[in-house]
């Protein structure tokens, strides 16, 4: 499904963050990635989520080069991956509902086909009562959970998170690992971001360690 | 659960971040400068087009006064050849009051009745027959003496040149106006693009394509190109209509011209006010093709 081999990447003229990076997740898989603040795991997320190109080394996503993609054949790619982003990438215009909802609309669906899938989603993430809301009322709790939602809500192949328990407490953090674990069983791919060791205890998945641009497995 | 049907689908470009109040402003003073040009441009063509045929169905036949001879009899001889000309369809022999009358304007009213002042006769022609020209003056040259042909082809050389200098000064104008606003536009665009960079990245990153991104921002484009071309044509219509209120009728200058652009008969105000609505539709096309070119040109920048 996801195929990285001696992948490197450096912003500009700067040093390399990735280096030699080989990395393969096989369909239906559950992985970690850990590592220190500024090891690099974000812009390697970055890489997966196609929002950057390597410098050097093989992307392989879903049998396409990354390299080869074209412009036109990207947004589609795009929508077999569900992205929760660190910093949640809400936008504050639009209600949870319409945040949660975004990723259905774009892929051209009806309001009324997809409005209780919506509801029920919130529903199961606690934000049932905040359909209405913003985002710029919502606690850094509510928007990851939101964040989460959005990206699962189109049931994507591969399911990339950043930090995605960040800003929760941990008895959501459990649940929410949970959600990711159902969504894992029904044969998502899910690959997470985090530096939380007490969530990755609580799961048997396979972990890999991200330090000073080198990716082992731990 | 909570009922959605209060639930409004918000636009997922947000319009109050960036506002194309700015651009509805410009947009509307180019519009108006249009009109203005094309207005000029529909009343020298419409000028041109009066003078012109006026001088082209008429001629005129000069006999100057020479000594010992009689006048009034070259002028019979004269009204006898052109009478017999085929194209020709009136004579009319003017009285020596009327040459008199022509050079009051520079020489004054006193003392013309010393001046040996040349004898006209007004020519009607057939426009569409014209005789030929080169044949009778020939003929009024021998048969008619001190007689000359004044066909006004040289006037008429040079109103057509003037003319056709004004039409391309308004020409260029309008070029210019379009390119000015198409600058604004792409200005415009990559403004709005810049302000909504967060919800593009966003919107790119769950799988939509350019077009729909486009899509999202241009139809704001075609709402300001739209309303802006309405209120410049509606400044340009009153601008005619004030002027045209400002001098009496039949006494020429902009007031009888604005009067002619919107208040002439209905087969010829048609066309006035067919260009002149043509300036929201096109500046409706302009707004909603530059946008959406800038914006496909922007987008396929960001990975």
């Amino acid at each position: 499904m996801v195929r990285l081999d001696s992948v490197g990447l450096r912003y500009g003229d700067g040093p390399e963050i990735l280096r030699d990076v080989s990395l393969h997740l096989e369909p239906g898989s559950f992985c970690f990635l850990t590592g220190p603040s500024g090891a690099g795991k974000t812009s390697l997320m970055r890489l997966l989520f196609l929002a950057l190109k390597p410098t050097r080394g093989l992307i392989n996503i879903f049998d396409n080069d990354v390299t080869d993609v074209s412009r036109r054949e990207l947004p589609l790619l795009r929508r077999r991956i569900g992205v929760v982003f660190q910093e949640f990438r809400l936008l504050d215009h639009l209600t949870t509902f319409d945040n949660v909802a975004l990723p259905l609309r774009i892929a051209g669906q009806r309001e009324n086909d997809y409005r209780a899938d919506v509801m029920d989603l919130l529903s199961w993430v606690g934000l049932e009562d905040q359909a209405h809301a913003y985002p710029p009322v919502l606690s850094g709790g509510e928007k990851q959970r939101a964040a989460i939602a959005r990206a699962v809500i189109s049931k994507p192949e591969l399911l990339l998170a950043d930090e995605p328990t960040g800003n929760v407490d941990p008895l959501l953090a459990k649940r929410l690992l949970h959600l990711f674990m159902e969504l894992n069983r029904q044969g998502t791919t899910v690959f997470l971001a985090t530096h939380d060791l007490k969530l990755v205890a609580q799961s048997k998945a396979s972990v890999f360690h991200l330090e000073k641009g080198l990716l082992r497995a731990a | 659960m909570t009922s959605m049907k209060s639930i409004r689908r918000g636009h997922i470009i947000p319009p109050e971040a960036a506002p194309l109040k700015a651009l509805t402003v410009t947009m509307t003073v180019m519009c108006y400068l249009a009109c203005l040009a094309i207005g000029a441009l529909i009343l020298i063509n419409r000028a041109v087009d009066s003078w012109t045929s006026g001088l082209s169905r008429e001629v005129t036949v000069q006999v100057r006064i020479l000594q010992d001879v009689d006048v009034e009899k070259e002028l019979s001889n004269a009204k006898l050849l052109l009478e017999g000309t085929q194209g020709i369809q009136g004579v009319d022999v003017l009285d020596r009051s009327a040459g008199a009358k022509l050079l009051e304007p520079w020489i004054g009213s006193s003392n013309l009745d010393e001046l040996p002042i040349p004898r006209l006769i007004r020519v009607t022609i057939d426009d569409k027959a014209p005789p030929d020209f080169v044949k009778l003056e020939t003929a009024l040259k021998q048969k008619v003496r001190g007689a000359s042909l004044d066909t006004h082809r040289r006037w008429e050389a040079e109103l057509t040149r003037m003319a056709s200098a004004l039409s391309t000064l308004s020409y260029a104008i309008l070029a210019l106006i379009c390119m000015s606003t198409i600058a604004m536009v792409i200005f415009a665009t990559r403004t709005v693009l810049d302000a909504n960079r967060q919800v593009v990245d966003v919107l790119h990153l769950v799988g939509a394509k350019d077009g729909y991104i486009a899509r999202q921002i241009d139809s704001r484009f075609l709402k300001t190109g739209l309303m802006a071309g309405l209120l410049g044509v509606a400044l340009g219509v009153l601008t005619f209509f004030l002027l045209g209120l400002t001098g009496t009728a039949g006494a020429g200058g902009f007031a009888d011209a604005s009067r002619g652009l919107l208040f002439a008969p209905p087969t010829i105000a048609a066309w006035s006010y067919g260009a002149l609505l043509s300036v929201p539709i096109i500046a409706t096309l302009i707004c909603l093709l530059t946008s959406r070119l800038a914006l496909i040109r922007m987008l396929r920048s960001v990975l």
